[in-house]
């Protein structure tokens, strides 16, 4: 029996097994769209309980990873809509206080670490328009259909994380 | 004049026309500050792509794999999941199950029901308010009627009190997981070994102290965000850490000396 249809009949070993192939990736994703390992932890945990309990209904039209990974990204943005809703923030804002002033400049490349860290001093909206275009690689429409905003506004959104990002690498 | 913040980004997304690429050349030509932030944004971009992936802390699977058997699908055995939920019985199997006996059947049902405590802490994912939204625009501005300050300070009040409920709620939360948790983690402590233990002990002593100076912080302003945050951040250290003690059990249960190895050099670390 392949790996989809024992994870299909409830074996919890096969699930383990689906688990260490694609949590690593689930976790990145969920811990950089949430800006928190904290949160990023927890998701993962709903996204594989969800994943658990709806595997049943995968028909194997794609890849059980890409199923997978679609199930994560719906997961990351409902929890970002909703958190957003609950800090009452619009994701179009353009934040006054972004700089276009000239940068010092740095000595040495960005280490990964770094950028992690500053990804995650993103204000929301931002940073999920960047993870999705940026890191995982979506381009613009698709982002905008994926946030429920103007193609424009991804396109703003995602400079001006890079702008801030910038700013945050430079001034350390 | 310099581009704009979109052109410059179309560029280094190497998404403008020839022509309005050659006009970008020939300012990036004559304009060092220019070229610093196309180089920026193309580095930024390049490491954006090569970020490495993140592995899971170890306890995350041991967490999942609690929340797993809890499921009615495992009780029944049932084959397949519809998602109306219909979830058919069918009679024998074991579902991959892996706790066997009675005692481990109890800390099974205890961690789980640990879990679904920790599942309502984690969805209260307290965040501090945003205090000044709730801040009527009346009572902060210049020349504003006493009554419009009476209503913002009233509202100020309000939200200040909202904030102190919702603080308090989320307290609670914590505060059962951590039960649930702790009382598993106490009673199965014989399982592990002096040092190990010793060092939890250590730890969690720490934490609390850290727990108790948040909370004292808290009273005396109940206003102030980073003793909120400081609180919220002491709860969740010890329930991580309380997590990695019932994976840990759990781990040296099954056998699995690799992985509890892995779990208690983490608990170590965190002692240091």
């Amino acid at each position: 029996m392949d790996l989809v249809a024992r994870c299909q009949a409830g074996d919890v070993e096969a699930f383990e097994t689906l688990y260490r192939q694609h949590s690593a990736r689930i976790y990145t994703l969920a811990c950089r769209m949430a800006g928190s390992a904290e949160d990023g932890e927890d998701l993962l945990q709903e996204i594989f309980l969800q994943a658990y309990r709806k595997v049943g209904s995968f028909k194997g039209q794609s890849a059980l990873g890409t199923w997978l990974y679609r199930l994560a990204l719906n997961h990351c943005l409902d929890y970002v809509r909703s958190r957003q809703a609950k800090m009452n923030k619009l994701t179009d804002t353009i934040d006054a206080e972004t700089s276009f002033e000239p940068a010092a400049r740095r000595e040495t490349p960005i280490a990964r670490l770094d950028l992690e860290r500053a990804m995650e001093r993103l204000p929301e909206g931002c940073r999920e328009a960047f993870v999705l275009h940026d890191v995982e690689g979506f381009d613009h429409k698709e982002v905008a259909e994926l946030l429920g905003i103007a193609e424009g506004t991804s396109k703003s959104q995602v400079f001006k994380a890079r702008l801030k990002l910038r700013a945050y690498l430079t001034k350390r | 004049m310099h581009p704009n913040e979109t052109i410059l980004n179309d560029y280094a997304d190497d998404l403008l026309d020839p022509v309005e690429r050659a006009g970008v050349d020939q300012h990036l030509a004559g304009c060092a500050a220019c070229r610093q932030t196309v180089e920026d944004l193309r580095e930024i971009l390049g490491a954006a792509s090569e970020l490495e992936l993140r592995e899971p802390p170890v306890r995350a699977w041991s967490r999942l794999e609690r929340a797993i058997k809890m499921e009615p699908r495992l009780e029944s055995g049932a084959r397949g999941f519809p998602l109306d939920g219909a979830r058919g019985r069918q009679p024998g199997g074991s579902g991959g199950a892996r706790l066997k006996g009675s005692r481990s059947m109890w800390i099974a049902g205890l961690a789980a029901a640990a879990v679904l405590v920790l599942a309502t802490a984690v969805g209260v994912r307290y965040l501090p308010a945003n205090r000044t939204d709730a801040t009527p625009a009346a009572a902060s501005a210049p020349g504003g009627t006493d009554a419009a300050s009476a209503a913002g300070a009233a509202a100020q009040s309000g939200a200040a009190q909202s904030i102190e409920t919702e603080l308090r709620q989320a307290e609670a939360h914590y505060e059962n997981a951590i039960k649930g948790l702790e009382a598993i983690a106490s009673s199965e402590q014989s399982e592990l070994d002096p040092r190990t233990a010793a060092t939890l002990q250590k730890n969690l002593a720490v934490i609390d102290q850290a727990i108790s100076e948040s909370r004292a912080a808290v009273r005396s302003q109940p206003a102030s965000e980073p003793a909120q945050q400081s609180l919220i951040d002491g709860f969740k250290t010890k329930i991580g850490l309380l997590q990695d003690t019932v994976a840990l059990i759990n781990e040296m249960r099954k056998g699995n000396e690799a992985g509890a190895a892995r779990i208690a050099s983490g608990l170590k670390q965190k002692g240091t």
